[in-house]
C-alpha cells in the first residue's frame, strides 16, 4: 500500500492535464527524492502564481502587471491584434519572434454542445478596442478544430462592420489539430500565408 | 497484407489462445452455435474496429467483461506487423490501436489490414433502414480512402454542435451563420465522394453481374444526397423541429427495380446475391486502387446462395486473396477445397486445426 501522504500527493498530479496515473507516481517519487528546500521551492511558486498571476484587463493574457508585458511594451504594434483561444496560446505564437503586434485571449471557443455562445467568451472586449480605433488588422488564431473554425467565422463577422483587415491563420496541421502542439515553423508558415476571411 | 494469427481476449464466446491461419484458404467449420461467426467477426474487429453484425459494438464483449482487446500478426513478403485493438467501455469509452505497439490513428490503423466480409446480417444493406445504406457506403469509401473517416468525423462533430445549438433555444441567424458554413461545406465533401463512389460501384457492379450472367430484373443503384439549396429557407423549420433537416445523415442508398424498392420485388437469396455482387465490387475496387492482399470474410455459406456463381467469383479473385469461410454444412465449402486451405473445427469457441491441405 501506497502511505497515505504520497497518495495524496499522486492522486492531485493525476488531476493536471495530461498526467495518467504512471506519470504522477514517476513525478511523485522524484519530487521525494529531492531535497525539502528544493520541494519547497516548488511548492511557494505553485502558491505564488495562485496569489500573484491575473488577467490583464486589455487583453486577457495571463500577467502580474496591469497592463500586460506585451500590451505594456512600446516596441509592438498595437493596431495589429491576434485573437487565440487561450492564454498559453500566446506562447506558441511568440516563440516564432515574428510576430510584433498584440494579443487578444477570447477565454475559449464557441461550443454549443457545452454551452458556450458569443456571451460566454470575451468577444465583446475585442470588438470594443477595435471599435476604440486605431486596429488595421485581427488575426484569428484560434484552433484549427470544428469549435475553432466556428469562433474564426463568428468573430469574421462581427467585425465586418468595422472595416477592419481580418484574416485567418493558414495551417497546415490536419484537420481537428489544436494550436498548442504546432512548432515554431508550423507556426511562422501559419503566420505568413495567412488569408482573409 | 496476410493475417497469419490472432490472439482475442473477452471476444464473444472465442478461447483466449492464439489461433494460426492459412495464408490462402481458411474453412471454419463447427456446429451452431460454437462460434464460427464469432471467429470472422473477431477478425473484421481487428481489421476495422467495428463488427459485421451489429453497430452495438458492447456486445462483441464477452458477458461480465468490460472490455476486450483483439492482437493480430500480419505477413506481407518480408514484412511482418503487429496490430491490435483494445476497446474498454464505462463511463469513458477507450480505445486503444497500436501498429507494432505504437498508439496510431483511425485512418492509419485501418489501412494495416483489408478486410470485406460478406455475411447475412448483411442483407440489411438491401433491407434494413438507410443508415445501414450509408455504413455500407462509408466502409466501401474508407477501404480506398481512409483519410474519408476524419471527414466524417469532421462533419459528425459539426454536425452535433449544430443539433445542440438548434435545441438550445438561441439559434440566431447570426449564432448559426458560422455552424452553417461549416456544416456546408463538410457535409458537402462527403456527399461528393459518396456520389463518386456510388458511381464507381455501380459500375463494378453491372459489369460483375453480366459477366456472371445473372439476372436482377435491371436492378439500379443510385445515391440520393440529402441537401438544402438554401440553408437558410429550411431554417424555420429546424428551429421548430430543434434538428437539422438535411445533410449526410439523412442520404440514401436506393435500390430499385423499376421504380420499386428491391426489398420488395426481389426474393431472400437473390438479395443474398446481390449483396456478395457488391462485396465483390468492392473488393475490386480496393484492388484497382491498391496492390494489397485483401482479406475476404464469407460468413454462413448456406443454400439461398447461387453456389455455381460463388465458386466462379472466387476464382476470380486475385491469388493474393486470403478467405475465410464458414457453413453450417460442409459441402457448401466444397467450393473452395479445390485449392490450398486450412480447415479450422470450432466447438465451444475452441479452434483446433483439423487439417492442412495440401
Ligand atoms: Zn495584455
Amino acid at each position: 500500500m501506497t502511505a497515505p501522504p504520497l497518495a495524496t500527493l499522486i492522486n492531485e498530479l493525476t488531476k493536471l492535464p495530461g498526467v495518467g496515473a504512471k506519470s504522477a507516481s514517476r513525478i511523485a517519487y522524484h519530487i521525494l527524492k529531492r531535497t525539502a528546500g528544493e520541494a519547497e521551492a516548488l511548492a511557494a511558486a505553485i502558491l505564488e502564481v495562485k496569489s500573484k498571476i491575473f488577467r490583464c484587463s486589455t487583453c486577457n493574457n495571463m500577467t502580474d502587471v496591469d497592463p500586460c508585458a506585451i500590451c505594456g511594451d512600446p516596441r509592438r504594434d498595437p493596431a495589429i491584434i491576434c485573437v487565440v483561444e487561450e492564454a498559453f496560446n500566446i506562447a506558441t505564437i511568440e516563440q516564432t519572434r515574428d510576430f510584433r503586434g498584440v494579443f487578444h485571449v477570447l477565454l475559449g471557443a464557441l461550443s454549443p454542445l457545452k454551452g458556450i455562445g458569443p456571451q460566454d467568451i470575451d468577444v465583446g472586449g475585442l470588438l470594443r478596442r477595435v471599435q476604440g480605433g486605431g486596429v488595421r488588422e485581427v488575426i484569428i488564431a484560434t484552433n484549427p478544430n470544428v469549435e475553432g473554425e466556428a469562433t474564426a467565422l463568428y468573430l469574421a463577422q462581427q467585425l465586418r462592420p468595422f472595416g477592419v483587415r481580418t484574416t485567418r491563420l493558414a495551417f497546415g496541421l490536419p484537420v481537428g489539430g489544436d494550436l498548442e502542439y504546432a512548432d515554431q515553423v508550423t507556426m511562422a508558415k501559419a503566420l505568413e500565408g495567412r488569408r482573409e476571411i | 497484407m496476410i493475417l497469419t494469427r490472432i490472439t482475442a481476449r473477452n471476444f464473444r464466446n472465442l478461447a483466449d489462445s492464439p489461433i494460426d491461419f492459412h495464408p490462402a484458404t481458411n474453412l471454419v467449420v463447427g456446429r451452431n452455435g460454437q462460434g464460427k461467426t464469432n471467429l470472422l467477426e473477431a477478425i473484421y474487429f481487428l481489421a476495422t474496429t467495428k463488427s459485421f453484425r451489429t453497430p452495438r459494438l458492447a456486445s462483441v464483449i464477452r458477458f461480465g467483461e468490460s472490455s476486450v482487446y483483439i492482437a493480430g500478426a500480419l505477413r506481407r513478403l518480408e514484412v511482418e506487423k503487429t496490430i491490435s485493438v483494445g476497446l474498454e467501455l464505462g463511463e469513458q469509452r477507450r480505445r486503444v490501436l497500436l501498429i507494432n505497439e505504437e498508439r496510431v490513428t483511425l485512418p492509419t490503423y485501418v489501412s494495416a489490414m483489408s478486410v470485406f466480409a460478406f455475411s447475412s446480417a448483411r442483407l440489411e444493406i438491401i433491407r434494413g433502414a438507410p443508415e445501414e445504406r450509408r455504413r455500407f457506403l462509408d466502409r466501401g469509401i474508407a477501404s480506398v480512402e481512409p483519410s474519408y473517416l476524419d471527414a466524417l468525423n469532421r462533419y459528425a462533430r459539426i454536425l452535433k454542435q449544430r443539433n445542440a445549438l438548434l435545441q438550445s433555444g438561441s439559434a440566431t441567424p447570426a449564432a448559426l451563420d458560422p455552424w452553417d458554413a461549416e456544416f456546408t461545406d463538410a457535409g458537402g465533401t462527403i456527399q461528393k465522394v459518396r456520389g463518386a463512389y456510388t458511381e464507381l460501384l455501380a459500375r463494378k457492379f453491372d459489369a460483375i453481374v453480366a459477366e456472371h450472367g445473372y439476372h436482377l430484373r435491371g436492378l439500379r443503384i443510385d445515391y440520393r444526397a440529402s441537401s438544402a439549396d438554401d440553408l437558410r429557407s429550411l431554417r424555420r423549420e429546424e428551429l421548430r423541429t430543434r434538428v437539422s433537416l438535411s445533410g449526410p445523415q439523412r442520404d440514401n442508398l436506393d435500390f430499385t427495380i423499376d421504380g420499386r424498392n428491391a426489398s420488395e420485388v426481389v426474393s431472400a437469396g437473390e438479395q443474398k446475391m446481390v449483396v456478395l455482387f457488391l462485396k465483390f465490387a468492392k473488393l475490386e475496387l480496393f484492388r484497382e486502387k491498391f496492390d494489397e492482399p485483401a482479406i475476404f470474410l464469407l460468413d454462413d455459406i448456406d443454400a439461398e446462395l447461387d453456389l455455381e456463381v460463388l465458386e466462379k467469383l472466387l476464382s476470380r479473385l486475385p491469388s493474393k486473396t486470403q478467405v475465410f469461410a464458414t457453413s453450417a454444412k460442409e459441402r457448401f465449402l466444397a467450393a473452395l477445397e479445390a485449392g490450398a486451405h486450412r480447415r479450422l473445427t470450432i466447438e465451444n469457441g475452441r479452434v483446433a486445426v483439423t487439417r492442412d491441405f495440401p
